[in-house]
């Protein structure tokens, strides 16, 4: 038995060759995390249609939660001051859930694919590395690439570049091991199910050994850890770095 | 089907991505974050109103209550103003009456005593001419004779004299 676990699919090549970015591609990882926006905005509609200033149902007060939340989240670890930051924090957050979480339904994480990740890496690293430029100026920001020696000053580069690709990797690795993972566990299902009823006699065991009856229910307690802990856990993960790293770029 | 690679950075996907996350951004401030803000901030205001109505509602209690304290004690004062204006009046008139009253019987007493005095005068005289006239008529009898008229009447009204001054 053979088992293939590769990256996205790529569903379309758009014939137009584009210099330095090479040709359009539109894979499983774009054409999904399309459809997590769709669910995170439809799920944003839905809770604040017909908002009430009192006598509030149990969907605006979920509203409610989740505001108050990623407001206490962004302000109680960042500060007052980084207000602004709530929508990026809640989004990051909110698409990287929705995306861990779609593989439930059996599509392929957008978070299981390293381009994903590293984007929102980069992005947060633009944000940190604009942040100390704010609070100690630009050469107060190179000059910070020196401390406390000079002779330091490549490993300080490198530990800059690392915070960007430890966040990328560390989101990716996570999610792609629970792919990964996920993969062995119903292939070898399949195998041990075809063993067990390959043991009935005649053509009951034949027929029988033919489907994959192990595959049902016990993946599902793994993916309770792979998807679910996993999934919710390096959003959290990610988010927290974020903040963590911009509030401590604007200290200096 | 074409596949990627398992592990790999792939450009487009990669500005996509930066697009899509910016875009998911604006969608949740959108849709989640301005919607659920502006009800807080109504709700706040709304919950501001009361309080400060609250208050307002308060302090015309309060006012309504010193009034109502000040007027109570004006009250008080009045009455026992009313009271005390009223006793002195009942004592004063207790008092003229009293002395109405004892000016009239003093005045009945004085009366009384002017007319007794009146009346034994009278008698006195009645009696004086009763006696003058019995005694004359006795003593014409006794010495039948006539004694100067002028010298008797003298001498009776002397007697008589002795005898109111001895009654």
């Amino acid at each position: 038995m053979e088992i293939d676990i590769t990256g996205a699919r790529i569903l379309y090549t758009f014939p137009i060759d584009v210099p330095f970015l090479g040709k359009f591609q539109l894979t499983e990882t774009i054409l999904i995390s399309w459809l997590v926006m769709l669910i995170i905005t439809g799920f944003c509609i839905w809770l604040t249609h017909d908002l009430k200033v009192e006598n509030i149902s149990k969907r605006q007060a979920l509203a409610e939660l989740i505001v108050e939340k990623a407001n206490s989240f962004v302000v109680g670890n960042m500060g007052e001051k980084f207000r602004y930051m709530i929508p990026f924090v809640s989004a990051l957050f909110a698409t990287s859930v929705v995306s861990n979480l779609i593989s439930l339904v059996g599509l392929r994480s957008p978070t299981a694919d390293l381009s994903t990740e590293a984007a929102w890496a980069v992005v947060v690293f633009i944000m940190i590395t604009a942040q100390k430029i704010k609070s100690s100026g630009f050469g107060g920001y190179l000059k910070g690439f020196t401390t406390p020696i000079p002779i330091m000053t490549p490993f300080n580069v490198l530990s800059e570049l690392a915070t960007p690709i430890s966040m990328a990797c560390r989101h990716f690795g996570n999610i792609l091991s629970g792919v990964v993972i996920n993969g062995l566990i119903y292939a070898a299902l399949a195998v041990a199910s075809s063993a067990l009823f390959g043991l009935l006699p005649g053509v009951v065991g034949d027929v029988l050994s033919q489907i994959p009856f192990l595959d049902v229910g016990i993946p599902a307690i793994l993916s309770v850890y792979f998807d679910w802990f996993s999934g919710i856990m390096q959003a959290f993960i990610f988010c927290m770095l974020t903040v963590m790293y911009i509030a401590n770029a604007a200290e200096g | 089907m074409q596949v990627q690679e398992l592990v790999s950075l792939v450009p487009w996907t990669f500005i996509a991505t930066i697009c899509n996350l910016f875009i998911q951004m604006y969608l949740i401030k959108r849709f989640l974050f301005k919607p659920i803000n502006a009800m807080l901030e109504k709700r706040k205001a709304m919950a501001d109103a009361q309080i400060s109505d609250a208050e307002k509602a308060k302090n015309e209690a309060l006012a309504m209550k010193d009034e109502y304290e000040k007027d109570m004690a004006d009250a008080k004062n009045k009455a026992s103003e009313i009271l005390s204006s009223a006793q002195k009046t009942a004592s004063d008139q207790s008092e003229r009456m009293l002395q109405e009253a004892a000016a009239q019987a003093a005045a009945l007493k004085a009366k009384a005593e002017s007319d007794i005095a009146q009346e034994k005068r009278k008698a006195v005289n009645e009696a004086k001419n009763e006696i003058g006239g019995m005694a004359m008529e006795i003593a014409g009898k006794v010495i039948e004779r006539e004694i100067n008229e002028e010298d008797h009447k003298k001498l009776i009204d002397d007697f008589i004299a002795n005898v109111g001054e001895a009654s």
